[in-house]
């Protein structure tokens, strides 16, 4: 069967959770309550919380600390934050201390917006003690379908908080992907009446036009430098990969008469390329080297694989069709496919890695609408994001 | 000569229509990055210029050996230029599951467009290529512009001269059908006839 790795723990597990059908779906909360993954216990007794402003502050640091996977937070435990936080203007004053095994630093912020205060020093936690970049402070950016032809984009906080409405154009958008910067996105819209990528300032601000040829515009993924960007088009006469060197340009990669190409993904190092094709008549995903583009098939499991993303850590993450429904599966460039899948029940499509590369946001089909779950490689249960019914789709988590 | 630089877009009426400000989202940017410490790699990227022409930076062509372009420099999108000829209405071509390929019993759609095309010289048409919702939305979109151009295609090879021929895929986001069935799924794979005056 699966192998006795970490990912196949995590398998079984998340396939315990989920697979006990529609009863269990219902009990998907924000706050990770599972205890499927190692924790380490923290305790937080020892910060004192005052005024409505310090208690936000004492009450999202636990709910940070617990969604991180890392840590359960309880009464006495061998790492802890101690210190004092208060109200200070519209914001908080905090000093703390967190120490763990003989490891300890300082932590003095005077000011600031509670909540986000309190979700630097959970990411700042995390990343001292298990060397990842937190989650807490990052974004969640998303599609939600309203009809034929009707949508919009939205953003919130990875809890799920602050949800906001980005676009408000009524009409059909696909595809959402960060730039670096964490303030801006390319994505697919019809707002002129047929697919074009435009970059967008997602808190507000102008929207730019990137490619608008005849034909299909879309895929649009940034390079890591922020200098180039991998794209769809498919004004050769069929949809193909191509590198936009912005404002200096374009390169075609691919040259498949016969077949279709989609979502590009690059590489942590900006290398690689990971992208579908439907080559050999059946939708998968390929590996190029951008360099010499030599390009390979890197799935061969499931009857179709698309939607890859590649995580920090070299993984790449993608939805696979295996026995007929979708899941979302993990593959190693340098070993291989994964034999099982991090996602099991209903379909699972659009997988987007979180900057820890641990967890994994996607999208979870539930009757005729979609909810948002983010996925723990390490097996902590499923969570849904947020409870808002509707058809939310396409979820992609910011880098930073 | 028409195909070797045929084509264009719609640059001056998107940037005019959205009110971009160039400069003021690469302003942003280097605000952004400076506000925290950014790791080296991001940095401001270039504002956008979207290219009427596309080019690759030597000048040299895109295209490989015997493709053609889909559309004339200049051109404009149809259903920006024209108006819906709504009395030239066409049964939609019907496709298989993941699939392309035009089937044999939908041939003669096509070509009933095809003889409409040929009789009145002033309309042209844009194919609507449709998906099912299985499936990733982006991977459907590149499917539906295939279907859109294999009608195309077949319509060119009919003689219908392929400059008045374009193509939109909707992918999985237009269904004919919302339902979650297979009858809805097969009412929605399909290419749309949208003929313009």
């Amino acid at each position: 069967m699966t192998n006795r790795g970490w990912l196949g723990v995590a398998c079984l597990l998340v396939a315990g959770v989920a697979g006990s059908g529609t009863a269990a779906d219902d009990d998907l909360r924000i706050v990770v309550t599972g205890t499927a993954a190692a924790k380490d216990a923290i305790a937080l007794t020892g910060l004192q919380a005052s005024g409505p402003q310090g208690r936000a502050f004492l009450q999202t640091l636990a709910a940070d600390l617990e969604r991180s996977g890392w840590y359960k937070v309880q009464a006495a435990g061998a790492a802890k934050v101690t210190g004092t936080v208060a109200d200070a203007g519209s914001g908080v004053s905090a000093a703390c201390t967190f120490s763990a095994a003989g490891r300890a630093f300082a932590w003095k912020h005077a000011g600031g917006d509670s909540r986000q205060e309190a979700h630097l020093l959970a990411d700042e936690i995390v990343r001292r003690l298990k060397g990842c970049a937190g989650i807490a402070a990052t974004r969640i950016l998303m599609v939600r379908r309203t009809g034929s032809n009707r949508a919009d984009l939205y953003l919130c906080d990875s809890d799920g908080r602050n949800l906001k409405q980005v676009t408000h154009d009524n009409v059909a958008c696909v595809g959402p992907r960060w730039t670096p910067d964490g303030r801006h996105a390319y994505y697919t819209s019809y707002v002129s009446g047929r697919p074009c990528v435009y970059r967008i300032a997602v808190d507000g601000g102008p929207r730019e036009l990137l490619a608008g040829y005849l034909g299909l515009n879309t895929g649009a993924a940034v390079s890591p430098d922020g200098r180039d960007v991998a794209l769809i088009l498919s004004f050769p006469g069929n949809p193909e990969v191509f590198l936009m060197h912005l404002g200096n340009g374009m390169e075609r990669l691919t040259r498949t008469r016969l077949a279709n190409e989609a979502s590009p993904a690059w590489s942590p190092d900006g290398r690689q390329l990971a992208y579908v094709s439907d080559a050999t008549g059946k939708p998968h995903v390929y590996i190029m080297d951008v360099a010499s583009r030599q390009s390979r098939r890197a799935t061969f499991r499931g009857t179709e694989n698309v939607a890859p993303s590649w995580g920090p850590d070299g993984r790449i993450a993608y939805c696979s069709r295996r026995e007929g429904s979708y899941q979302i599966a993990l593959l190693d460039p340098r070993a291989g496919e994964s034999a099982g899948t991090v996602s099991s029940g209903p379909d699972h499509q659009d997988p987007s890695w979180a900057p820890d590369g641990r967890h994994i946001v996607c999208s979870r089909r539930e009757g005729s609408g979609g909810t948002v779950c983010i996925l723990d490689t390490l097996g902590d249960p499923p969570v849904r994001l947020f409870a808002l019914s509707g058809d939310w789709i396409a979820p992609e988590w910011s880098e930073r | 000569m028409r195909m070797s630089f045929a084509y264009s877009l719609v640059v001056l009426a998107c940037i005019a229509a959205l009110g971009s400000g160039c400069n003021t989202a690469f302003g942003r940017w280097l605000g952004l990055s400076s506000k925290k410490p950014v790791p080296a790699a991001p940095t401001a990227p270039p504002t956008l210029t979207p290219e009427i022409v596309p080019m690759a930076p030597d000048g040299g062509s895109l295209l490989e050996p015997g493709e053609e372009m889909i559309a004339e420099i200049g051109t404009e999108p149809f259903d920006k230029s024209r108006t819906p000829d709504t009395e030239a209405a066409f049964a939609p071509v019907q496709f298989a599951y993941d699939s392309f390929v035009i089937p044999p019993p939908e041939i003669s759609k096509i070509e009933q467009v095809g003889q409409f095309l040929l009789e009145n010289a002033s309309r042209v048409l844009v194919v609507e290529g449709n998906c099912d919702e299985r499936g990733s939305n982006e991977y459907n979109l590149s499917l539906g512009e295939q279907r859109a151009g294999a009608v195309r295609k077949y319509l060119i090879d009919l003689g219908i001269d392929g400059l008045r021929v374009q193509t939109k895929s909707f992918g999985e986001e237009k269904p004919a059908d919302t339902g979650h069935n297979e009858a809805a799924w097969a009412k929605n794979r399909r290419a749309e006839f949208v003929v313009y005056k």
